[in-house]
């Protein structure tokens, strides 16, 4: 049981820094953690159920609400694995496939200010946080300037897009992809070669490149531990195969090289951005949406889809039973999930104040892990 | 492709250079505008896709139910029966609508039944770009069908519960910042 | 003249007029803190309250003034009354001993070992942290409360270290006399840079200012020590801590900064320029306040620094705390000694000077310049693509 000098301690649902309603029990000795033990569950909203319930046109909203910083990627996801259902893959048309490219890739860049922001906020440094979320407000206009929201999209149809860019979209996005790398070069004057920063992060939570895949982990994490796994490059979907850009990947593994990886990839989608609006223009506009019915019904059969999202591997396991519009089982991946299983084997040995910045770096958001 | 790692000589370990870089620039920030809207007398105007509260057309609606179909949560509520009805001299038999209700306080505004309205113009549509829809009863987020339709005459709430009988008023002098 | 009058009355008359001086430079400094972090983080602090959100200063006191005083039922009552109060008495007294203007007049009591006296008196600041946190009988605060009194009596040490080096140059304990050797020398940032740099690493440990504030961090131990705390209580340990740090910033301006005077001579004792003591007192009372005023805005700087520092910076983690404390600044405080002693034995400390305005000079120049980074080349796509 409890050794004389070891403490039970709760990093409770309700805390700052726990990113949502993350529960961690920890067992420490002093400062040291020995054992910590994540409890989830807080946030867990029966998703899955719901999906069996609504016919497939009707499951995207509530994609968006799983992981609810990243939404464009969940649609996206969703939407390619019921395509991949009905075998129309191939049909969507040109201009559609630019334009779920660009604004995951926009969805890319938010995610990763956010978890920018959050992160450096819990390691004390309080002004990357505002400046971060002062570019997340442009990105977020953007969003709304073409599909109405900012935050839970609902911005992809199964077989293309709603609706066709609106006048001016483009000449804004090029307004911010211009003083975006900027902004990122600000951001790591703050804190990339900051000493105290590096003190905070360099060795802190390594993991191995055979640790990190025998966890299943995927996106920067395991990028982080030098792995080069990417989706969009090793199972190409939409035109990643057209566009040209680098996967960063770290060499330690510890928590520095994750921050390095995830600010090498905003430049990287700042690029990949930067590609399409020529490739766009070059479509005619109105070719948004394949010739399929409004009435979604797939074939019998399985799939399982997965996507590249800002956290890691997003993936998709769909039933479909032929006969009905609703799905027979929809069971999601969600990559904060599976990478939130390294988390004990991360801390241990390390300090109760690390713990904080762990959490951040692995970049869970909760409304993924317990769906 | 491999991360760069900051190289640093020893010029910057020592003279402390990389914190010195630091507070450059938050010291440059200082001087630069702020981005702080001052609510509620400056007020960003959503774009024009913006998908807020709803607004109905009585007059457009065909009464074809697609909309209550379409919505993920069931939230629209439509009673029809048939009537016969003189157009152009004959008696033809039409659909005529008895309720159209919406219970906005469970909606997400998805724009699903938006997308399946079948007029041209729509008939239900959500780009009225307001979203301030707080009140202080529960009650008051079910809208009927005069309501949904007559909406944006009502004047808005400032903040401030009204007193017996009076009407919420409305903010003056509000600006509109463009989003 | 009556010594009831010169050694009580007057004393107390100018240790009032200083200590209401400065409690209202701590309010004010709660609105400038906020503020000032605001428009760093490109948002505006507080502008609701008055024009410019000045009466904010006012209204966050009235505030905690009329909360709740809660005691908690298993709280040692004693030592939770007395946590609060017990730092404030040591930043209350120190003002006393600080001179604002050119003497007689602008310090209240004029001790010829004032320095000794600040070090000891400011090293009782740590009774009361350590009171708060146990008294209030919550693991969490005991933790906090037992770190933040290891972090301040940790950094004691070079805080009293990096002030040998100017006893060195200057020969005496007395504030006043420090500031005169400087305004007949050069100030003693130069000399005694590191010395300086040090004191104000020291400062920020001492005050639990970022990147020292560990033990108030909110998102790891909720708030440290003064967590069971609110209202007055908890006023009164926001106002210890902002009286100390301007306690602290009073003691960089005399010891390093010149203190009350702007300008002074290099080298020679006759050549005298600009406002040093003696212009100053020539002027009478007018010279007084323009000296206090001089030493009111260097202060100020200070304080500002204090606060870009806590905006700019990520915290220590609390064993790279300690490791900073023991294992860098102390080694380095005690060659500062060594180095100091040998060039003032042999009669050169203008060596110190011209060192110190070097490595001053070098350092602006290099961070007005920018980092030295390549640009970033645009990498080649990477088509590697199976594992």
């Amino acid at each position: 049981m409890f050794d004389v000098h070891e403490m039970e301690v709760n990093f409770g649902p309700q805390h700052p820094s726990t990113h949502g309603v993350l529960r961690v029990l920890l067992k420490v000795d002093g400062e040291r953690i020995i054992e910590a033990k994540p409890i989830i569950g807080y946030l867990h909203r029966g998703t899955e159920k719901l999906f069996e319930h609504m016919a497939y046109p009707q499951c995207i909203p509530h994609t968006d609400r799983m992981d609810y910083v990243a939404s464009a990627t969940n649609n996206l996801g969703f939407v390619e694995a019921v395509e991949k259902l009905m075998g129309v893959t191939a049909q969507i048309p040109k201009r559609a496939q630019l334009m779920r490219v660009m604004l995951s890739e926009l969805q890319r860049i938010s995610s990763h200010l956010l978890w920018l922001a959050t992160h450096a906020i819990d390691i004390g440094a309080m002004t990357p946080f505002f400046y971060c979320f002062r570019e997340r407000e442009e990105v977020l206009d953007l969003f709304e300037s073409y599909c109405g929201a900012r935050l839970t999209l609902n911005c992809m149809r199964i077989g293309g897009m709603p609706d066709d860019l609106p006048p001016g979209w483009l000449e804004d996005l090029e307004k911010f992809c211009a003083k975006f790398d900027a902004a990122v070069d600000e951001y790591e004057s703050l804190l990339t070669n900051n000493r105290i920063w590096k003190r905070r992060t360099v060795g802190i939570g390594v993991l191995s490149p055979e640790e990190a895949i025998d966890w299943g982990i995927t996106g920067p994490p395991l990028r982080g531990s030098g792995v080069e796994w990417d989706l969009r490059r090793a199972q190409p979907y939409e035109c990643y195969p057209d566009i040209e850009f680098d996967i960063p990947i770290g060499k330690n593994g510890d928590t520095y090289d994750r921050y390095l990886v995830r600010m090498e990839e905003m430049r990287q989608s700042n690029r990949i951005l930067k590609q399409c609006m020529p490739m766009i223009r070059a479509t005619n506009p109105g070719e948004i949406k394949a010739k399929i019915s409004r009435v979604v019904r797939p074939p019998e059969g399985e799939v399982y889809h997965s996507i590249e999202s800002p956290k890691g591997e997003l993936g998709y396991y769909i039933i479909s039973d032929g006969k009905s519009q609703n799905a027979y089982r929809c069971h999601v991946r969600p990559p904060s999930f599976v990478n939130l299983q390294a988390l004990p084997a991360m801390a241990r040995g390390h300090l109760v104040s690390d713990l904080v910045a762990l959490i951040g770096t692995i970049d869970i958001v909760l409304g993924e892990v317990d769906r | 492709m491999q991360v760069e790692y900051p190289k640093s000589s020893w010029t910057d370990r020592f003279l402390l250079l990389d914190l010195l870089e630091g507070l450059k620039t938050t010291f440059k920030e200082l001087f630069k505008p702020k981005v702080t809207i001052r609510y509620p007398e400056e007020r960003m105007e959503p774009a024009d896709r913006f998908r807020g509260m709803f607004r109905f057309s009585y007059d457009r609606c065909i009464a074809c139910k697609l909309c209550a179909v379409a919505c993920p949560i069931d939230i629209i509520y439509i009673d029809v029966h048939d009537e016969m009805r003189d157009v152009d001299g004959k008696q033809k038999k039409m659909k005529v609508l008895d309720r159209y209700d919406i219970d906005v306080k469970r909606c997400m505004f998805c724009a699903l039944c938006e997308e399946a309205c079948p007029t041209k113009p729509k008939s239900i549509w959500l780009t009225s770009k307001t979203y301030e829809l707080a009140t202080y009863d529960r009650n008051d987020l079910y809208f009927n069908m005069q309501e949904l339709e007559y909406w944006d005459d009502k004047p808005r709430y400032t903040g401030l519960p009204p007193e017996e009988g009076e009407e919420p008023r409305a903010i003056e002098g509000q600006k509109l910042i463009e989003g | 003249m009556n010594p009831w009058l010169r050694y009580l009355v007057f004393p107390l008359v100018k240790f009032l007029i200083a200590f209401v001086i400065v409690q209202l430079i701590v309010m004010a400094m709660t609105w400038i803190e906020r503020r000032m972090l605001g428009f760093i983080q490109a948002r505006l602090g507080p502008n609701r309250v008055g024009p410019y959100g000045l009466l904010q200063a006012i209204a966050d006191p009235v505030k905690l003034l009329l909360k709740e005083d809660i005691l908690p039922s298993s709280a040692e009552k004693v030592a939770y009354f007395l946590g609060p109060m017990l730092p404030l008495l040591p930043a209350f007294v120190v003002f006393c001993l600080i001179p604002f203007g050119p003497p007689p007049t602008f310090i209240a009591a004029r001790v010829n070992v004032a320095l000794l006296l600040i070090l000891a008196l400011t090293s009782t600041g740590v009774y009361g942290i350590i009171l708060g946190g146990w008294a209030s009988n919550n693991k969490y605060s005991l933790m906090g409360g037992l770190r933040s009194a290891a972090q301040m009596v940790s950094y004691e040490v070079p805080f009293g270290l990096s002030i040998i080096g100017v006893l060195m140059l200057c020969g005496s304990l007395d504030l006043v006399k420090i500031v005169e050797y400087q305004e007949r020398n050069v100030w003693n940032v130069l000399p005694q840079l590191v010395a300086c740099f040090i004191f104000f690493v020291a400062m920020n440990a001492e005050n639990n200012r970022t990147p020292f504030d560990l033990p108030e961090a909110e998102s790891e131990l909720v708030a440290g020590f003064h967590t069971e705390y609110s209202g007055m209580k908890f006023a009164f340990f926001m106002l210890s801590e902002y009286s100390m740090m301007l306690v602290n910033s009073c003691l960089m301006v005399s010891l390093y900064f010149g203190g009350w005077t702007l300008g002074g001579v290099v080298g020679s004792a006759h050549h005298q320029i600009g406002l040093t003591t003696a212009v100053l007192q020539s002027w009478g009372l007018l010279g007084g306040i323009i000296g206090t005023v001089i030493f009111t805005v260097k202060v100020m700087i200070f304080m500002v620094v204090y606060i870009w520092f806590r905006a700019t910076f990520p915290r220590f983690r609390f064993d790279q705390l300690m490791d900073l404390g023991w294992k860098w600044l102390i080694p380095l405080a005690l060659g500062n000694i060594a180095v100091t002693g040998i060039l003032v034995l042999a009669g050169a400390e203008w060596l110190l000077s011209v060192f110190g305005a070097v490595v001053l000079i070098a350092t602006i120049a290099l961070v007005v310049r920018g980092p030295r980074a390549a640009p970033r080349q645009v990498a080649h796509a990477s088509r590697v693509s199976e594992v």
